[in-house]
């Protein structure tokens, strides 16, 4: 396996780097895990979204930084965390559930897109916390609006905090490192 | 075939037909024609004041942002003096982006394909191999800079034309810099970005956005439903009920003949709840004090005095500018959003709607501060204004849903021959009282601004060039 070179991954700090903190790949464990994101991936999929809003923490913190197209020798800034795209905590997300699910007039996802959340290339690490584990995956989500026969295409790399929550899990903090400078949908009115 | 003057498209329609003065009519093909849309290219984006930035992106020597000026890239940089330039991104040499990124910090832009160097005021230094004079002798140095559009700096706000001896921008502006400076320069310090833009892709025309920027308020009621719904604004005071946000519609509208437009809001509603007592018998001050301008605190209030004029600082605590426009793609957004416990928090936001052919937009969403705000004011005003607009915005995200199809509208053989309608006219004036300049009225939000802006988007389509 490759050990991910901090000066090169943007924001690597929080990128589960060293081999000694790795949960092997086909561990009881990783399972859990790969079970709890493919499990976030149909409940959004399929617009149940009190039933993934349920599988938040109360002290999350979910953002999607800005990036920008930068020169090699800056690619440690080209993922912005000052302006973002999302800067939610969980009651901000709560709203936006809200919105979505009980007004008749969220028109951005009314009809709602067709989505598919395709979660890859998980990798999991323990944290300091027994109960904590530092989740990366990369995501690629297809949105089909309206008639369309063309795709808006997000990809990026999430960053997950996942804590352990009875026998399933809590998303506890959620970094969504979008590839794009500029984004191709219209609006992030979907989950990521 | 195209005319220099007086337009008229390849199937001989003239484009001064495309709007009705007689009904308040635009022709839909407005929105999608592909010939309409060179056209605005070279006589509305290649003529007017356009907003590429703010001089707090770039603070540094050297510093620089990649732009758009219609369809041209641009590069924004700041000189040794500390002076800001504009210089379109094609190398005087072969045409290659000189630039490739989105900013950064340099004393000499060099081309990636031959090296041609550029200083970041546009001069040209030189090329490799100096002995060997790759430029030539045809034509001298100073021949050679890149291409250089016209800069003013307003509160900060970067703004370019190509129109290098066309109308100052303050003549552009008009009266309306009268309200525009209640915003923009307002205080001590000034204001700052928090950030770099949000920038994404709608696939619509630019118009849809730039003319709804143009104090569409009727919208809001419909569009943006949900806020009445479930929002801050579904907090009614007794005696009003449902999701009804109409009360939030009256105001006062100011438009110009130069297409900008400004919704000045009613915040004696608001006044009322945080003082709880009648606003007609608040001093100005007092007002002020009950609920300072979006994006200040009671600390700051005293700055005001100071840059506006008394009439302004009437108006400010009174129906202050809130939403409205710039010529030709600029929204502006200074708003008071409430909050769950009964305060009032600010957001300040600039979005340009930068043309990407006929029938897509790049949404352009900057978010300011005032550079006095104190850390936590900042830091709520930077979460709140993400959550409500630019690219999750939940109050934006339902408009860059709904231009698309008012584009796709545009391409029906039949759809295209419908119009958009601007009837909605004000049969009121100034209230009484107003100090301030313009073409003014009073009440529920109306048409007329809107009306304004595609009277001066044909002024210019069709003036003489």
């Amino acid at each position: 396996m490759i050990e991910a070179k901090a000066q090169t991954v943007p924001g690597a700090e929080t990128a589960p780097t060293r081999m000694s903190d790795r949960v092997a790949v086909g561990s009881a464990l990783y399972n859990h895990v790969v079970e709890f994101l493919y499990e976030e991936a149909a409940l959004l999929d399929q617009i149940r979204l009190q039933e993934w809003a349920a599988r938040l923490a109360s002290d999350l913190v979910y953002t999607a930084p800005l990036r920008a197209t930068r020169s090699m020798d800056q690619q440690n800034s080209t993922v912005v965390r000052t302006v973002q795209h999302f800067h939610d905590d969980w009651r901000s997300i709560m709203g936006r559930v809200m919105r979505l699910t009980g007004t008749k007039s969220a028109w951005a996802e009314d009809p709602p897109s067709r989505t598919r959340r395709l979660v890859t290339n998980v990798m999991v690490a323990k944290t300091a916390k027994l109960d904590e584990f530092a989740v990366t995956s990369y995501l690629l989500v297809t949105r089909s609006r309206f008639n369309s026969p063309e795709y808006d295409l997000i990809s990026a790399e999430r960053r997950d905090l996942l804590r352990q929550d009875g026998d399933s899990f809590k998303l506890a903090r959620r970094e969504i490192i979008v590839d794009q400078a500029v984004i191709g949908t219209p609006n992030f009115a979907i989950f990521l | 075939m195209l005319t220099q003057t007086s337009p008229v498209l390849s199937d001989s329609t003239k484009v001064a037909d495309l709007i009705s003065t007689d009904t308040r009519e635009v022709q839909m093909r407005a929105l999608s024609d592909p010939e309409i849309y060179e056209l605005e290219m070279e006589r509305i984006f290649g003529k007017v004041w356009l907003l590429l930035g703010h001089e707090s992106e770039i603070p540094q020597p050297g510093d620089f942002v990649v732009r758009d000026m219609g369809s041209d890239s641009v590069i924004v940089s700041r000189d040794a003096e500390g002076a800001v330039h504009v210089l379109l991104n094609v190398c005087s040499h072969r045409g290659m982006r000189v630039s490739t990124v989105d900013c950064g910090r340099t004393q000499i832009h060099k081309c990636p394909y031959h090296g041609w160097a550029f200083r970041p005021n546009g001069d040209f230094i030189g090329s490799p191999v100096a002995h060997e004079c790759m430029h030539g002798k045809i034509m001298s140095k100073e021949e050679l800079g890149l291409k250089k559009a016209r800069v003013t700096l307003y509160g900060g706000l970067i703004f370019a034309t190509w129109n290098i001896n066309g109308p100052t921008f303050e003549e552009f502006l008009g009266d309306a810099k009268w309200y525009y400076d209640m915003l923009f320069c307002r205080t001590d310090r000034g204001m700052e970005v928090l950030g770099p833009p949000q920038r994404f892709i709608v696939r619509a025309n630019w118009k849809t956005a730039g003319e709804q920027s143009a104090a569409d308020g009727f919208h809001t009621l419909t569009l943006h439903r949900w806020l009445g719904e479930v929002g801050g604004y579904a907090k009614k005071a007794e005696g009003e009920s449902g999701a009804d946000l109409s009360p939030e519609m009256y105001g006062v509208e100011i438009s110009s003949p130069h297409g900008h437009a400004l919704r000045c809001i009613d915040l004696g509603r608001k006044i009322r709840r945080l003082a709880g007592m009648d606003p007609d018998q608040l001093s100005v001050d007092e007002k002020l004090a009950a609920l300072p301008p979006a994006g200040m605190t009671k600390e700051m209030v005293g700055q005001l005095a100071k840059n506006l004029s008394p009439d302004q600082l009437k108006v400010m605590a009174w129906m202050p500018p809130q939403v409205g426009g710039m010529f030709p793609n600029v929204l502006f957004g200074f708003v008071y959003i409430p909050q769950s416990d009964g305060t009032i928090v600010g957001s300040m936001t600039l979005h340009a709607y930068v043309p990407r052919g006929p029938d897509k937009l790049e949404f352009v969403n900057w978010i300011f501060a005032e550079k006095d705000a104190p850390p936590e004011l900042r830091e709520k005003m930077l979460k709140q204004t993400i959550q409500l607009f630019g690219t999750s915005g939940t109050i934006e995200q339902d408009d860059s849903d709904t231009w698309p199809h008012m584009t796709l509208s545009a391409k029906g053989a039949m759809g295209r021959k419908m119009t958009m309608k601007y009837q909605a006219v004000f049969e009121t004036a100034a209230p009484k009282g107003w100090p301030g300049p313009g073409i003014v009225n009073e009440g529920f939000t109306k048409d007329d601004t809107q009306w304004h802006w595609w009277l001066y988007w044909r002024e210019l389509m069709t003036a003489e060039s």
